[in-house]
């Protein structure tokens, strides 16, 4: 998988952090899963964490601390590494896996979505988006942010062609209109903040319909 | 066992050539000090054969600078003792998973902790529908082969060099921001710049620390 289009440094700094929204948090997870790329950034990231704990002040412990721990773990040996779970009759990323993903619905024509419950309440929601090949997305503009990673297929707009691996971001100020490769569906997953707003005449009279 | 990691100072503190990174560079990642880093790494691995005096040595120096950079986050002192403790106890259940080829004792043990972090934000303002460790979430595809110790080497090679040609404002910009999450207003005053150029500074030091790591393929 050739990925050409990547987060940006600073979502990928903010997910090593762990301090992303939990929408955009599975965004850059899926991406990251399966990008070496990011990975070797997130994992610099992590070296200046492991930097900032030999920085930091300490702050002491309560007392009595340390018997609590050992306690504990008297409860709990050491654990040999786990088995890596391997069950791959499914195509999507292995993280999606430890998500549940809701049935599916229709969007628009030649277009359904499977929402994926986020394990917190978040700003942005997280589905799984399928279009048949050829479609041409409405011509559309976001009130907030739309974090896009490709699994499946590819579609194109004026920032070029994404395939699978592939990440995209939008927001307010862009104005696009999508359209998918042809071939094969397009599957992507999708963190959302806010709307879409679709632009024209016939696009503001079917968005009520058009629910994501 | 020596106590000298008060003495560690970023990594980027002293500029260090390529060569020098690269010949050493198994003992030099993360932000760690060499000696310092072997030792941790040691540590961890007596413990994973259930070394308690070990674990002891692991816990007095780790648990309070879990604790103090919770605390620097953002958490409230119960939350921050008990993800120390919690992070500890990690430590010693997943000893026998530890790296030390792909990476330093501090960041494995920052990952644990930044994990547990996660899982407890998430405990508090869960929604009822899932529950999953936050580890999960840093899984690396299964396709990746994972057995190549020259790979893994040669790719903590990379990152050390990378980091440690990352300039001590830039290594300060990306901990204080994003480890550390402090308001841009003390990221101003700690750093000595203008608070309107805060960000454009974060963004900077995270487009060299990516072309760094380009740079060294």
């Amino acid at each position: 998988m050739s990925v050409t289009h990547h987060p940006s440094p600073e979502l990928l700094a903010g997910f090593a952090a762990g301090t992303l929204d939990a929408g955009e948090h599975l965004a850059i997870a899926v991406h990251a899963s399966g990008c070496s790329t990011c990975r070797r950034l997130l994992r610099a990231v992590e070296g200046i964490g492991g930097a900032a704990l030999e920085a930091i002040k300490p702050a002491a412990m309560k007392a009595g601390a340390f018997e609590d721990v050992m306690a504990r773990l008297d409860r709990s040996p050491p654990q040999s590494p786990a088995p890596a779970d391997r069950c791959a009759d499914d195509d999507l990323p292995e993280i999606l896996r430890h998500y549940r993903i809701g049935r599916r619905r229709w969007v628009a024509p030649g277009v359904t979505m499977r929402p994926i419950e986020l394990p917190v309440a978040s700003r942005s929601r997280a589905f799984l988006l399928r279009s048949n090949p050829g479609t041409h997305m409405l011509e559309h503009t976001h009130t907030g942010t739309e974090l896009t990673c490709v699994l499946r297929g590819s579609f194109s707009h004026e920032g070029g062609r994404f395939g699978a691996g592939d990440f995209d971001f939008g927001d307010e100020t862009l104005d696009h209109q999508p359209t998918v490769g042809d071939g094969e569906p397009c599957l992507c997953l999708v963190a959302m903040t806010g709307d879409l707003r679709i632009n024209g005449f016939f696009g503001r009279l079917i968005s009520p319909f058009v629910r994501l | 066992m020596s106590r000298g990691s008060q003495t560690i100072r970023m990594l980027s503190r002293t500029r260090r050539s390529m060569a020098v990174v690269r010949s050493s560079r198994l003992r030099r990642f993360g932000n760690e000090r060499p000696g310092v880093t072997v030792e941790w790494a040691t540590l961890i691995g007596r413990v994973a054969e259930g070394d308690r005096e070990a674990f002891r040595s692991l816990f007095e120096h780790f648990a309070p600078r879990v604790k103090g950079l919770m605390l620097k986050a953002g958490a409230n002192s119960d939350d921050a003792e008990e993800i120390a403790q919690e992070t500890l106890l990690a430590v010693w259940r997943k000893a026998a998973q530890f790296d030390p080829v792909s990476a330093g004792a501090s960041a494995w043990i920052y990952t644990i902790a930044r994990n547990l972090r996660i899982d407890q934000v998430r405990r508090v303002a869960r929604t009822g529908a899932v529950d999953h460790d936050a580890e999960l979430d840093y899984l690396v595809d299964p396709a990746e082969p994972a057995d190549d110790v020259m790979a893994r080497n040669d790719e903590a090679g990379r990152i050390a060099s990378a980091l440690s040609s990352l300039s001590e404002e830039q290594s300060m910009a990306i901990r204080l921001s994003f480890i550390e999450e402090r308001p841009h207003p003390e990221i101003a005053d700690v750093l000595g710049i203008p608070l309107g150029t805060v960000k454009s500074r974060i963004r900077l030091a995270m487009n060299r620390l990516r072309a760094l790591l380009d740079e060294t393929k």
